[in-house]
């Protein structure tokens, strides 16, 4: 056995940059227990993280296990000391950002960041090409609300297809929305959680300037990513920004009987919650009462569902990460909306299509389910 | 009277580090040394220590000090200890103030600067106060010898009984229709695994046949009026509908009764008549009917109890009642009630049927309960493998923070039992093993050798999703074996569930009623932690049991003897001494207007119609300072809190 | 926190809101310094004229804190406070003193959180309005 001792200097470096609760862990091994990587082949503990972090023993940094985590959340919803371990997360990897030593993937992502803006290495002045026939209006103070399109809406191809189907809707209803242009810049949820603080610092800092200047009062994201932590994360306890999933436009909207789904969809739908959406910021029902809300539309809960959804395996920046094919919890979770017996598996964010489009696809149920952002669905039960 | 020159003698205690560590205690001190009538300043590590007392004795005699003022604690802490001490120099206790540096300032100030600053202000409010102290008589009241106990566990039981040993009378109120508590319910106990039967039936029994205890089952405390030594309070006793004098206990009428109800002493797992006893052995053995179970209370007709009653004892017309006690102490014994696991979802209570919280397998294994003893599923078959979860709902922030103390024992004891009732192999799921108690870390290591498989890790889950064919039909308990690092899925028949304890239904109700506060998870909190832990902030109320906090059953009677000496040596007294601070009115300003009359909210000034004038009945006044801040003529003062040392210490604290 | 601090003199009923400060104490919750806590035995023998004669001696806040209402120990001496405290802000307006520096609080004996946070509450609101006008004016 190795002989050790404490490195009580990396426990207080810790602490000091954001994971003040270290100490408070009993190591009562919930956490591990109850983490989604329990139901893939991987060597991933939390508890064991946090105990060689305490001590300042070495295994805390390695790749396999400090990046492990997709900040799902569910550790930290259990903890029964409430200890914020995806803070402590996030302040591990930090440290490791300073030395540099982060993983080469993510290493790419932090430099296109600093670059262009995104985390896609690609290029900040096509940042709107998405709309192309479009013509999204641009924002200029005089709409009420400011859309912000997720960088991975942006660019990725799949992904597209949310940001435009909220064009298609809002227009529709005739709610007045634009959006900024190629100055936007990411919102840097995932960024931080790299371990990117200044990066996320400056990312804020710079988006909170551009809304301030074009008189932002209202904004509504694609991601839920972005929601959480223009909510929770970014600085100014009052902000007079005020922020919304659009999930939650859209069903206020139902609600008020401005949206109407009259084009019969017959399935059986199934709905994911993404952890950001549910777990981190409690948005459980909106996505739920605009499906249910679809004519033929036959809801079905899966086995884990709304606090115990299943993470897709996203988060955490692990979207940027290559997941063994056997890790992937994403692939589970194909297969979870198949047992439920749903032909079309919901969820509400570009990450959570990523990923399940992927293993839709590599566990060859193409044929048997579809992967559909509920903005998709909503345009098509829309008619548009 | 001529007035001496006030000589101040001031005292800032250290306490330790409590206050020292925040407070510079010197500096106020050399602060209070330049104030006006001040003749000595000085400070002390622990003034409330007997060397700390002596000081202020001490110097009232030597240096001839005429006022003193502490600045420590709290004064619901320390007040009657300076007073004592001033009382026993020669000093009129009223001649003293004290100064909160300690609850009010060191403990809740940040900056040490700002509450150095603050305690000057705080001392200097007390020194201009106690200039205008006079010197008072404290009264004397008799007590009322009677005891009321409230809760019938075995805290109120044993309570009772040492106070009824005694020789005074004990009313013991107790909501249930039979006494015994939590601890009724049980099979063995820890560690010594005596059978709870053997050993609280004789108790039960001697309490129901003393003389000197009047037990009032299926009753409830509604309300206390009063003070120390002369309480007031009245007592709802529930309709039972049989008739208790003439009631043999034969137990004919539960036979006939031709209607079923869920039995809330067996946790629901099993069945009881609508007129019952919760179980064989209880005390009283009067059972009840359950008027909302009863076909004739719902239909009109059935009276099957009634027509094989031979001893003629129901009766169908009888009405609540509420009757008054006069008594001079009150214990409160109103112990627990367990953690409902339903709210945890990961344990799957509710979801499978062979998951039990442990109160319900206390009746499993109880011979009187649902299968006799036996430990069985619920289809019949005997567990090859069992489960038991511990700190369900207990130090989980989530739930309740605290451990509840007695789960790691009382899981042990499962453990055992069904190792020794069913040869099953038993897989103990806990966080860290608590047990710190004569025999008990012994009890622990006799079980490790039984073959229980201790395992350290918080559940993750309780499922019956298979995966493998060993799997099949059986519950899958999830949890991290933290010390070998390595996820298990256990396989088991059933699970058990230690559920923690929270503090009793209606526990808020009876707080409010005599006057007592519960800490931040709804215990009742104590005087002292440590040094009064059965007395309350209210005198005249004691506290037993699990009602403050979880306790096992040694700890449970000893706190309960504690209460009952406690209340034994205030009624013992006799007399007690109550406040001398209440109103007087000043006849030569009083203008007869009758307000403060009005007000009163005990009727303790009349008005005299020869004189025009209104008088305090000072035997019943409260000194709650009512009819002071009224009366339009300022005719009305109260000794101890005029308007005179208020707004002194006012003008102190504000200079 | 900065500059000076205020003169806040507070009015506590012996059973629950003093009470309830000793329990914040024991609980050793941090709350702002500016407090001074006077004993009373009920929040019913707060007098109007104790009140705005801690205004006129130049009292940045007056708190009277009391049991809940139907809490009082003595029955229902809060509800006489109540209407005592109402009397003091209208003479305290008439005389032009500001009303809002007066506050009165229903906290109970369990409740030492509240305790801090009605002190922090307080003592923020008493911080915005500034100094007390009084000591300038030299009111007599
Ligand atoms: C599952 C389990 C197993 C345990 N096993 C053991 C063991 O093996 N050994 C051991 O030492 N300890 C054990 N304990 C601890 C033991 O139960 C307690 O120490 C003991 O029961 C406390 O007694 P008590 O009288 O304070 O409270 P309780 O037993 O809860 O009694 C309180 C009584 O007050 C009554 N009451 C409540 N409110 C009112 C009211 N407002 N008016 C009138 N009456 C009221 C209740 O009806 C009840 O009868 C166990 C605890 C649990 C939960
Ligand atoms: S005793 Fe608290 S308000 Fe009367």
């Amino acid at each position: 056995m190795e002989t050790c001792s404490p490195f009580i200097e990396v426990n207080e470096a810790i602490r000091e940059m954001g994971g003040e609760d270290l100490n408070n862990c009993m190591q009562c091994g919930l956490c591990t227990g109850s983490c989604p990587w329990r139901l893939v082949d991987g060597d991933f503990s939390v508890r064991q993280m946090i105990r060689l972090a305490q001590l300042g023993l070495e295994g805390y940094e390695s790749d396999d296990v400090l990046y492990g985590c997709t900040t799902c959340g569910v550790c930290v919803q259990r903890c029964p000391r409430e200890v914020a371990i995806i803070d402590i997360m996030r302040s591990v990897r930090s440290m490791i950002m300073e030395t540099g030593a982060i993983p080469k993937p993510l290493q790419a992502v932090v430099g296109s960041i600093h670059s262009n803006r995104n985390p896609w290495g690609e290029d900040a002045e096509k940042r709107v090409a998405w709309q192309k026939e479009l013509e999204v209006p641009v924002f200029d103070g005089t709409q009420e609300y400011f859309l912000f399109v997720c960088c991975t809406s942006a660019y990725d191809r799949r992904s597209q297809q949310i940001a435009r189907s909220m064009v298609k809707i809002l227009r529709a209803v005739g709610v007045s929305f634009g959006i900024i242009g190629n100055e936007e810049s990411c919102c840097g949820e995932s960024v931080r959680k790299i371990g990117a603080e200044e990066a996320f610092q400056t990312l804020a800092a710079k988006n909170l300037g551009l809304w301030g200047e074009k008189g932002v009062q209202k904004i509504i994201t694609t991601s839920p990513h972005c929601f959480y932590t223009i909510r929770e994360e970014y600085p100014g306890e009052d902000s007079p920004v005020q922020v919304q999933h659009y999930t939650q436009v859209l069903a206020s909207l139902l609600a008020e009987g401005r949206i109407a789904l009259e084009e019969p969809i017959e399935a059986m739908v199934t709905y994911h919650d993404p952890c950001y959406l549910g777990r981190h910021s409690g948005v459980y029902d909106p996505p739920r009462s605009l499906l249910t809300s679809i004519p033929g539309v036959e809801f079905v809960e899966m086995d884990r569902n709304r606090e115990n959804s299943l993470c897709c395996g996203g988060g955490g920046g692990r979207v940027w990460m290559e997941t063994k094919a056997e890790q992937r919890f994403s692939d589970l979770r194909i297969q979870e909306a198949l047992d439920a017996g749903a032909r079309i598996l919901a969820t509400a964010c570009p990450y959570c299509i990523t990923m399940l489009e992927d293993s839709r696809k590599t566990t060859g149920a193409e044929d048997k389910i579809e992967v559909l952002d509920v903005s998709e669905i909503v345009v098509r039960a829309m008619g548009l | 009277m001529i007035r001496e020159i006030p000589r101040v003698g001031v005292y800032v205690c250290h306490c330790g580090a409590n206050i020292a560590a925040k407070v510079d205690v010197e500096e106020v001190a050399r602060f209070a040394s330049k104030l006006d009538f001040v003749e000595s300043a000085r400070d002390y590590k622990f003034m409330c220590s007997d060397p700390g007392q002596q000081l202020v004795v001490d110097d009232i005699r030597e240096k001839g000090l005429n006022r003193i003022v502490v600045a420590s604690c709290s004064p619901r802490m320390h007040e009657k200890t300076f007073r004592k001490a001033c009382q026993k120099a020669g000093l009129n206790p009223y001649y003293f103030q004290m100064a909160c540096i300690r609850e009010h300032d060191a403990w809740v100030t940040e900056d040490p600067g700002e509450a150095t600053d603050k305690a000057k202000e705080l001392v200097q409010g007390a020194v201009s106060r106690v200039l205008h102290h006079e010197s008072l008589v404290p009264r004397t009241v008799d007590i009322n010898p009677n005891v009321l106990v409230i809760g019938g566990g075995i805290a109120g039981m044993q309570a009772a009984l040492t106070i009824a040993d005694a020789g005074k009378t004990v009313y013991l109120v107790e909501r249930e229709p039979c006494i015994g508590g939590n601890m009724a319910k049980f099979d063995k106990t820890f560690p010594t695994l005596d059978c709870a039967a053997c050993i609280l039936t004789p108790k039960m029994v001697a309490v129901g046949q003393h003389e000197n205890i009047e037990l009032l089952t299926y009753s409830e405390v509604v309300d206390v009026e009063g003070f120390v030594g002369n309480f007031k309070a009245t007592v709802r006793k529930k309709p039972r509908y049989v008739d208790m004098d003439k009631c043999t206990g034969c137990g004919v009428c539960n036979e006939k009764c031709p209607a079923k109800a869920i039995s809330e002493f067996d946790q629901g797992l099993s069945k009881r008549k609508a007129i019952y006893s919760p179980f064989p052995q209880a005390v009283p053995n009067t059972p009840v009917i359950d008027r909302d179970m009863c076909i004739y209370f719902k239909k009109g007709k059935c009276r099957a109890c009634e027509k094989f009653c031979e001893a003629d004892a129901i009766d169908f017309d009888q009405q609540e009642e509420k009757i008054t006690l006069d008594v001079g102490a009150i214990i409160v014994a109103t112990g627990f009630k367990p953690f409902d696991p339903s709210v945890a979802e990961r344990y799957g209570y509710g979801k499978y049927p062979e998951v039990y919280t442990s109160l319900e397998f206390e009746r499993v294994n109880n011979a009187t309960g649902p299968t006799e003893g036996q430990i069985r599923l619920k289809d019949g078959r005997v567990p090859e493998t069992m489960a038991i979860i511990h700190c369900v709902g207990s130090r989980d922030k989530n739930h309740n923070a605290y451990c509840s103390r007695v789960c790691c024992m009382y899981s042990m004891k499962y453990a055992h039992l069904i190792r020794e009732k069913t040869g099953a192999n038993v897989y103990e799921f806990y966080i860290d093993i608590r047990s710190p108690g004569k025999g008990y870390e012994e009890f622990y290591n006799r079980v490790q050798s039984e073959g229980v498989q201790f395992i350290r890790g918080n559940v993750a889950g309780v499922t019956d999703k298979a995966i493998g064919e060993d799997e099949k039909g059986k519950l899958i308990v999830l949890a991290e074996d933290s010390l070998s690092g390595r996820f298990l899925r256990v396989p088991v028949d059933a699970v058990v569930l230690s559920v923690g304890l929270e503090a009793a239904e209606g526990a808020e109700a009876v707080a409010r009623m005599v006057g007592i506060s519960q800490d931040q998870d709804g215990w009742f909190n104590e005087l002292h932690p440590k040094l009064a832990p059965q007395a309350t902030p209210s005198d005249g109320i004691f506290l037993a049991g699990c009602c403050q906090g979880p306790k096992d059953i040694p700890d449970t009677v000893s706190t309960a003897n504690g209460a009952a000496a406690e209340a034994l040596s205030l009624i013992m007294r006799e007399k007690v001494e109550v406040e001398a601070a209440v109103s007087s009115i000043d006849a030569e300003r009083c203008m007869g207007c009758r307000q403060c009359e009005t007000i009163c909210m005990f009727d303790a000034i009349e008005y005299d119609s020869a004189l025009n004038v209104c008088v305090v009945n000072e035997a019943i006044c409260k000194g709650c300072g009512l009819c002071a801040s009224t009366c339009p003529n300022k005719a009305i003062g109260v000794r101890h809190f005029g308007n005179e040392q208020i707004l002194s210490e006012m003008e102190g604290v504000m200079l | 926190m900065s500059g000076k601090r205020k003169k806040i003199v507070a009015f506590l009923c012996n059973w629950c809101t003093y009470t309830a400060a000793d329990l914040a104490g024991t609980s050793r919750l941090k709350y702002e310094p500016d407090i001074r806590i006077l004993r009373v035995m009920c929040s019913s023998r707060v007098d109007p004229v104790f009140i705005l004669k801690a205004l006129m001696d130049g009292a940045d806040g007056v708190l009277v804190g009391g049991c809940e209402l139907g809490d009082c120990h003595y029955q229902r001496g809060n509800y006489y406070a109540r209407r005592k405290v109402a009397v003091a802000k209208k003479i305290a307006a008439d005389m032009g003193l500001d009303p809002e520096r007066i506050r009165l609080s229903w906290i109970s004996a369990s409740d030492g959180p509240r305790f801090a946070e009605v002190v922090n509450e307080f003592t923020r609101e008493i911080e915005e309005k500034g100094d007390t006008p009084v000591k300038h004016e030299a009111y007599v």
